[in-house]
């Protein structure tokens, strides 16, 4: 049992904090206030480090540890989210490292080939895509199908989906960017019938559109429709029909990375508090020195804290599982990660706000990254990659069975 | 042309992680890190390397021997040094300048391939900025110190060093011993690929009886190292905006400051 990082993951930490300090820090504001993507060169820099290879192994490009990838997933995601308070950067690059990770382990060798390499130049963007405009929460009721055409020797897509990030940086980089989309095959067979499938956003019958967000501008979110979308058989992920399973796996993975961002945004954020509260003075001494200043900060990092062990134990369980199979019940690893995700978006929110209370008048302004990051991280907050009543109705499924599952009558 | 360059790596305490307690660093479970003009001092190795087109990198460090040291040279290997050389004896702890560089330069005799012999102008934590000159002196080798810019020229090296008034231009034959300032170059950022090549590079590990040295025990103590107190002259000027800025500026050239 050991709690430290071992010298190349911390290596690799000091040389990517001190990169996304000079080089995407300053440009945090600007990222959000433009609405326009992030930029070319940023993407290019974080591949030169190997970010965007952390999930994908040499073959394909990256520089993935077996066994390891999730951990320095988990660093990169945080130490990103440290740099851009506004969430775009971490959300851009957690979803496409994250699906990667997805890819790599249930694609075919050909979608590997066509995608992976370019993911891991920082060349393409990988997202996720389950979510229609009838709901997210409840899985097995989505309609967008996928039927087998003998034919054409292809599955032929046709339904609508919602609330999907990256339609905007999938035209950017075009082909082979995409999704990672979950579709019924055998509409009949309820969550049985569903499987797992990439969808390059390129492909004919293809029609998007985008949403206006609250926050994290400098990454889109819209809609697809599909019309007759000819999908060949080496997108499929996983097996035909086991899609359910393939997703939640993947949302597993999601998970680590997404709370990874939101307990990095709330780490700088209460770093900037501290640094706030101990130079503005009050009634001839610092912030810092009000109880009710300080402990509330303490709290914060108590939680904080807490967090931030669970979430390594979530990665390492997901990696050591991988590569010892059976070490671990899948309940085990849904009850830590759900843990996480349940927490972690509110924790930041609750950081963020905390510190701009402690600012005052200066706290609501742009002045500060703080109201940025709490736009930012209510994205989580809200839904994605799983609500947080999802969370609650799995660790209770997965805690006490079948009189406990709100997912089953 | 190959050539074969040394830089020599001193570690030292992460500056972040100290806290000042009575006016001493707190050293307590402080990591180590490759001082920061060292990787300026890395970096001219690579640039230097790249321009003779081939040549290996050695790192070498000295170490009393308690101090993860192969963990902690793995940052030089990541930034692209091809091989790590330790020297590590216990009687190393408490060495002075003198035997430090006594230790550096029997080292480099020892590695015996060495054209470039590279440091940085001075350490990060006690910063005396001697060691670079007495292993030139030892090994009987030219020097350059305070370089901003080095490149290969006539079969030797050329070097910018920034003087008071003027740049001076300075060229040596091989070998040669060279400190770097900051100013240099900016070391390159470390990716994750070179990361994961630095635990398979060659390190070799010696003693002092390994170089044939005995103790090098220290000639001098440190009683204090703290930074000189300046008083504030706390001068305010009164009057018009215009005769306070036209006081403040005659203040600044009386002392010297603008306007020599």
């Amino acid at each position: 049992m050991d709690f430290r990082y071992t010298t190349e993951q911390d290596l690799y930490r000091q040389a990517i904090r001190e990169w996304l300090a000079k080089n995407l820090e300053p440009r945090a504001r600007e990222i959000e206030e433009k609405e326009d993507g992030i930029p070319s060169d940023i993407t290019a820099g974080m591949a030169e480090l190997g970010m965007f290879g952390v999930t994908i192994p040499e073959e394909f490009g990256g520089c993935a540890v077996p066994g390891e990838e999730l951990i320095y997933a988990m660093i990169t995601i945080h130490e990103v989210a440290r740099a851009d308070l506004s969430m775009s950067t971490p959300v851009y690059t957690l979803l496409t490292i994250g699906w990667s990770y997805i890819i790599n382990k249930y694609g075919t060798d050909e979608l590997k080939q066509e995608l992976l390499p370019k993911v891991a130049e920082g060349k393409a963007f990988a997202g996720i895509n389950t979510t229609e405009p009838g709901g997210g929460s409840d899985l097995a009721a989505i309609k967008t199908t996928a039927l087998w055409d003998e034919g054409r020797q292809a599955y032929m897509l046709n339904g609508e989906k919602a609330y999907v990030s990256g339609p905007k940086e999938c035209m950017k980089w075009g082909p082979p960017s995409g999704h990672c989309t979950l579709v019924k095959t055998d509409p009949a067979s309820g969550h049985k019938g569903m499987t797992f499938i990439w969808v390059p956003a390129h492909l004919d019958g293809i029609q998007w559109t985008v949403y206006e967000d609250m926050g994290r501008m400098g990454l889109s979110t819209g809609g697809w429709i599909y019309k007759d979308v000819a999908l060949p058989k080496k997108y499929v992920l996983g097996e035909e029909g086991k899609g359910f399973y393939t997703v939640m796996d993947g949302f597993n993975a999601a998970r680590v990375l997404v709370v990874a961002a939101c307990l990095g945004g709330a780490e700088k954020a209460l770093e900037i508090s501290g640094e706030y509260t101990a130079q503005r003075t009050t009634f001839g001494k610092p912030l810092g020195k009000y109880e009710g200043i300080s402990f509330e900060m303490a709290n914060d990092w108590m939680q904080l804290d807490l967090l931030k062990i669970n979430l390594l134990r979530g990665a390492w369980m997901m990696g050591y599982e991988s590569e010892n199979p059976g070490s671990f019940a899948r309940k085990d690893i849904n009850r830590v990660i759900s843990t996480c995700k349940c927490l972690a978006p509110t924790l930041g929110h609750e950081i963020a706000r905390h510190g701009m209370m402690y600012h005052g008048a200066f706290g609501y302004t742009k002045e500060t990254p703080l109201e940025m990051f709490l736009r930012g991280v209510m994205s989580y907050e809200v839904g994605a990659e799983g609500g947080l009543n999802i969370m609650r109705g799995i660790i209770a499924r997965d805690t006490w069975g079948d009189t406990h599952n709100p997912f089953k009558d | 042309m190959s050539l074969d360059i040394v830089v020599c790596v001193k570690t030292n305490p992460d500056a972040q992680m100290i806290r000042i307690k009575n006016r001493e660093p707190v050293l307590e479970a402080i990591p180590y890190k490759v001082g920061d003009l060292e990787k300026n001092a890395l970096e001219a190795a690579l640039q230097l390397r790249d321009a003779a087109g081939g040549g290996t990198i050695r790192a070498l460090t000295v170490v009393e021997g308690d101090r993860k040291i192969r963990e902690t040279i793995k940052e030089a290997l990541a930034m692209g040094a091809d091989e790590a050389v330790i020297v590590a004896d216990p009687a190393l702890a408490g060495a002075d300048q003198a035997g430090i560089a006594a230790a550096l330069a029997a080292a480099v005799a020892k590695i015996g391939a060495c054209d470039v012999l590279l440091f940085g102008e001075g350490s990060t934590d006690n910063y005396s900025g001697q060691v670079g000159a007495r292993v030139a002196e030892l090994l009987g080798w030219p020097q350059i110190g305070y370089a901003k810019k080095l490149a290969l020229a006539g079969g030797g090296i050329e070097a910018e060093r920034s003087m008071d008034e003027m740049i001076e231009t300075l060229a040596a034959p091989l070998p040669v011993a060279v400190t770097v300032v900051s100013e240099i170059n900016e070391p390159r950022p470390i990716s994750l690929m070179n990361i994961l090549k630095a635990g398979k590079k060659p390190v070799t590990e010696w003693t002092l009886a390994d170089l044939g040295l005995d103790a090098v025990g220290a000639q001098k103590r440190i009683v204090s190292n703290l930074a000189e107190e300046q008083d504030r002259k706390h001068v305010l000027f009164a009057g018009a905006v215009d005769e306070q800025v036209d006081a403040f500026v005659n203040a600044l050239v009386k002392e010297g400051v603008v306007g020599r």
